[in-house]
């Protein structure tokens, strides 16, 4: 049994931290873990503790498709598998995270592009018990649902008990659903600050609040420090709201195999 | 003058912009504000509501659904698809995406 969650929500409401800690925590209960960005900021990295952020796909690892080849315009080189592309290309972090990530080729478009097809390829194929996978997906509203976060069986949108937040979560929560896939919805409170705010982003959003994490400047400074919270960080109330609610999925992991097919 | 406000989600664009534009309003200036964000907050910031934010319906969507004979000119569009903020300022949301589809990076 293997848990695949993907953390969405608005810019800036702490997707990257949060989920480079539940990643590492989840690693330290002995779980082979996968972190997945999508998103073109380094956010992501640092949170696992990586001192670098590129860990791309080599240009050599896609192909164009061959002529009369069906399926997208770029795939994996041929003979390729996805679980040999992470074991292959996926950067070791602390804990022994494993850590993938959506090139960035800023002004490029057709690197973009291989690279684009054959990130959604890898988390489409990889086997579905090999690892547990961790998705920070892009802020907003635009990328979550159109094919990124197929991979997951759980998404968990993060929200911040503001007014901009909270509607974003709603939109979030509305798409998802609209998406038709099997997969659960809940949010995590973040930045939370006074009691009732947890109670807000389940109100206002219809989610089922499954963590609730408290405002705390060692986040902050873990961010400002390019750090990640769990290794500077370790007993800061933050980051052991995260552990609880690793623990708390752990629990509650689905049954594998309930994730249908994604569209590339 | 005609100004762009672009950044790193939750840097403070949306709440930047509002400010600008009703400051300008203030200074007697004509502003209009157009919410480009895919996940479009601005109405939040400029104060018109929660309700009325998520009212404002996206020109490009309605233009998608085809029911214009032809392309309105941006009076019309403003007119049509925009909604009166405090100070004078004309609001407009101009990008929303309601219905995930597969293919768009």
């Amino acid at each position: 049994m293997t848990i695949k969650v993907a953390f969405v929500g608005k810019g800036g409401v702490g997707k990257s931290a949060i989920a480079g800690t539940f990643a590492r925590a989840l690693a330290r209960h002995g779980e082979p873990v996968l972190a997945i960005d999508s998103d073109p900021l380094p956010g992501l990295a640092f949170s696992l503790g990586l001192a670098r952020s590129d860990a791309p796909l080599p240009d050599d690892a896609v192909d164009e498709k061959a002529e009369g080849e069906e399926g997208p315009r770029y795939r994996l080189r041929a003979g390729l598998s996805a679980a040999e592309a992470v074991e292959s290309y996926a950067t070791t972090g602390p804990d022994g995270v494993r850590f993938l990530q959506f090139g960035k080729h800023w002004g490029n478009a057709n690197a973009l592009w291989r690279s684009q097809f054959a990130f959604r390829q890898i988390v489409r194929e990889l086997p579905r018990d090999r690892w547990n996978l961790v998705g920070d997906l892009p802020g907003g509203t635009r990328q979550p649902f159109t094919g990124w976060g197929n991979f997951a069986d759980t998404v968990l949108v993060v929200v911040e008990p503001n007014a901009k937040s909270l509607l974003t979560g709603r939109r979030l929560a509305r798409l998802a659903e609209a998406a038709d896939r099997s997969w659960r919805i809940v949010a995590v409170a973040n930045k939370v600050r006074e009691p009732g705010d947890a109670e807000r982003v389940a109100a206002r959003t219809g989610l089922t609040v499954v963590g609730s994490v408290p405002w705390d400047e060692a986040l902050a400074d873990a961010e400002k420090n390019e750090t990640a919270p769990i290794d500077t960080a370790p007993d800061s109330p933050a980051v052991r709201a995260i552990e609880s609610l690793v623990e708390h999925l752990l629990v509650e992991a689905p049954v594998t195999g309930t994730m249908q097919e994604g569209v590339a | 003058m005609k100004v762009a406000v672009v950044g790193k989600g939750g840097s403070g664009k949306t709440t930047t912009s509002a400010v600008v534009a009703r400051t300008l309003a203030r200074h007697g200036l004509s502003v209009v504000a157009l919410d480009c964000d895919s996940n479009p907050n601005l109405g939040l910031s400029l104060g018109v509501g929660d309700d009325e934010t998520e009212r404002l319906v996206s020109m490009r969507e309605s233009l998608d659904e085809g029911n214009e004979e032809h392309t309105p000119g941006w009076d019309q569009l403003l007119e049509r698809f925009g909604s009166d903020a405090p100070d004078g300022v004309r609001l407009a949301v101009v990008s929303r995406i309601d219905n995930p589809e597969p293919g768009c990076l």
